[in-house]
């Protein structure tokens, strides 16, 4: 018989299978980014063959996909959504203006790098990512969850006084709810 | 004490069976919504996925007791309905506990599900979850009245209120109640689609518009749970009709043909219609389903 | 090009009888630019609504004109009826930046007066909703006056990811290309003087 490491082995083996072919997914679309989401769900690129599909609320979420710029004001509600998530969770930063500011890069406005405020597991580059990209990212964030690497949950609760500076030093009046995650 | 094991067997096996069958429909649904929008769309096996990521989600947060309790009830519910439905005509094993007169206790427990998820969903304190189970209670309201005409017509037309004995009378296929009773089969159907949650009745969950209805602040193991009573659910609602009306199955494969094609019934008619309001399903519900309910019952008497 | 201006003119003529200060200038077919006093303003706007038949105020903005230290406001008016466009200008002084409110007059110019006053800092008198609208918590000058350094603000207070300090003066290149001069007040917020 298996002896109890072999077992739970065989348990995460099934977790990552599911874990990794029923993404949900829920898309914080202020950016221009959104206009892609579109097509890629619909019938010319359908993401849902790939257990991609859209969630109505973070409770019911896996995948935070962060298309676009991020304001400072629209950072704070990002960070309230990704707090209300159920582990595992994972971020996607979606085109360039998540990856180093892209042609925000000198407002007075917006944040520049959103692995400073959130643990980003994988970035699609681009300005805008077309559908195949934003496929390509996702499986890519398949092959991290199969191979265990997508930690960004833990990560976050780890260096979670480090992310809370970082935001706190952005958003100037801190008034959040502690949530029990 | 002599043990029907028998009967315990049935016992084990039925909810197993009910949910890889119910959740097999609810994959094949996407897949069918998928080809007909011109997708590719999920495997077969999707709902599946779906259902042991949640229960392996992490961290479940819940925001008090009844949250626990909702979906249990829920669940509670799909079962015993089921339990009191005989799956497979005149089969020691499947037969569970249907007694007679079980017709009007099933149209009381088939009821605590909706119940039981409304108290869970108030727990939590989202608005959304109270708007859906309002409108989830309201539209409750609007198809029980055909749903329970049509059953009344039957009820009076064999003078039964047991199932077994329904099935009974159904020995032959010319002799299936959708030919003996076909208003009353009208008017069930109709109330059919508004209990299965598709559109154009899925005003409950609308998940463009209130996140989802009573489930949108339920996330793993509770979402999952929810998600197994549905299929569960389902599956025990379709067999319900197949007994009434379509004559019950002496096999699995009959039930699997029958309760597909009765299955396909609310989904195909989902797919091509935009979503009715509460008050306009309603009104659907009182009008055209009623009148075939009220005409079964005129029928039967005159 | 031989076109009717015909309504363009009338109205020329009509805004000149009554405000006989006003700077009036044809730009080009329905586009009329009109420079006015600040304190004739409201009665202009008045004037153009109840008469002229400008019903539609289509946008309302704010120049902020450092060298002369004034701000210049700007308001569109359009008229279904002549298909015309009135853009009438005026200019206040930048260091008691506050004007009258026009939202007696439309409606929907609170929302433009609260815009500028978030975005230039100009106070309208009479609008009582002046709180805070797209920007939250903002302790700085109001971030679209041109003496608010924007690049020196986001280096100060967001993290610039390295790679990008090769980032070119666009207008440093611009000018070579086309022989135009940067003005002194430009090359003072120019990228290379910050580094």
């Amino acid at each position: 018989m298996f002896n109890d490491k072999e077992a739970s082995k065989i348990v995460d083996i099934i977790k990552n299978f599911a874990r990794k072919h029923s993404l949900w997914v829920v898309a914080y679309g202020t950016g221009c980014g959104a206009i892609e989401l579109p097509p890629t769900m619909t019938s010319r690129y359908d993401a849902e063959r790939f257990g991609i599909r859209g969630s109505a609320t973070p409770r019911q979420a896996d995948v935070l996909l962060i298309t676009g710029y991020l304001s400072v004001k629209t950072l704070k509600r990002v960070i309230r959504t990704y707090e209300q998530m159920q582990e595992p969770k994972y971020v996607i930063g979606f085109g360039s203006c998540t990856i180093n500011g892209g042609m925000y890069w000198d407002s007075y406005n917006t944040i520049k790098a959103l692995d400073r405020y959130l643990p980003v597991d994988v970035y699609i580059n681009g300005c805008m990512p077309r559908p195949e990209a934003v496929i390509s990212g996702f499986i890519k964030l398949q092959q991290l969850i199969s191979e265990g690497k997508a930690d960004g949950a833990k990560r976050y609760r780890e260096n979670l006084e480090w992310y809370r500076e970082n935001q706190r030093k952005v958003i100037k009046n801190w008034r959040m709810p502690e949530y029990n995650w | 004490m002599e043990i029907n094991w028998s009967a315990v067997l049935g016992i084990v096996f039925t909810p197993v069976i009910a949910f890889l069958v119910g959740v097999t429909y609810g994959g094949l649904t996407r897949r069918i919504t998928a080809r007909i929008q011109n997708r590719f769309g999920p495997p077969f096996y999707q709902n599946i996925l779906d259902i042991i990521k949640l229960y392996s989600k992490e961290s479940n947060i819940n925001h008090g007791v009844m949250q626990h309790l909702g979906p249990v009830f829920a669940i509670t519910a799909s079962v015993t309905t089921l339990f009191f439905i005989p799956v497979i005509k005149d089969s020691p094993v499947f037969t569970n506990f249907s007694f007679n007169g079980d017709l009007i206790f099933l149209l009381y427990i088939m009821v605590f599900g909706s119940l039981g998820m409304a108290l869970g969903a108030g727990q939590t304190g989202n608005p959304n979850s109270a708007i859906g189970v309002s409108r989830g209670l309201s539209q409750l309201v609007g198809y029980e009245v055909p749903f329970v005409m049509a059953l009344v017509a039957i009820m009076v037309q064999f003078q039964t209120t047991s199932l077994n004995d329904l099935l009974a009378v159904q020995d032959h296929f010319t002799k299936w109640i959708i030919f003996q009773s076909p208003f009353a089969f009208l008017a069930a159907i109709l109330a059919f689609l508004g209990m299965m949650g598709y559109a154009p009745f899925d005003v409950v969950i609308a998940p463009a518009e209130i996140a989802s209805g009573p489930p949108s602040e339920f996330g793993g193991k509770y979402l999952g749970l929810m998600l197994t009573s549905r299929s569960i659910f389902t599956f025990a609602k379709l067999v319900l009709f197949t007994d009434i009306f379509l004559g019950g199955a002496h096999d699995f494969i009959t039930l699997i043909i029958k309760t597909f094609i009765l299955y396909m019934i609310p989904v195909l008619t989902g797919i091509v219609f935009p979503r009715f309001r509460t008050e306009q399903s309603i009104r659907f519900f009182w009008s055209w389903p009623l009148f075939f309910g009220i005409l079964a019952i005129l029928v039967v008497v005159f | 090009m031989n076109k009717n201006l015909y309504n363009e003119n009338q109205t020329i003529e009509e805004i000149k009888n009554t405000f006989h200060t006003a700077e009036i200038k044809l730009q080009r077919e329905s586009r009329i630019i009109v420079k006015l006093r600040s304190d004739l303003i409201p009665p202009f706007l008045s004037y153009a609504k109840n008469y002229l038949a400008f019903n539609h105020l289509a946008h309302f903005s704010c120049v902020d004109w450092i060298e002369d230290n004034e701000f210049e406001l700007v308001y569109l008016l359009y008229s279904y009826e002549k298909n015309i466009v009135v853009i009438a200008k005026t200019r206040i002084s930048r260091d008691k930046a506050e004007f009258v409110t026009i939202k007696h007059l439309w409606r929907q110019a609170e929302t433009y007066e609260r815009e500028i006053h978030e975005m230039f800092g100009i106070n309208f008198t009479g609008n009582d909703r002046l709180n805070e609208f797209i920007l939250e918590d903002w302790d700085d000058i109001p971030p679209m006056r041109r003496d608010f350094n924007t690049i020196q603000f986001a280096k100060d207070n967001f993290y610039t990811r390295p790679g990008r300090e090769d980032a070119q003066d666009v207008r440093e290149t611009i000018t070579k290309k086309s022989g135009e001069k940067i003005p002194d007040f430009a090359k003072e917020f120019s990228v290379r003087n910050l580094k």
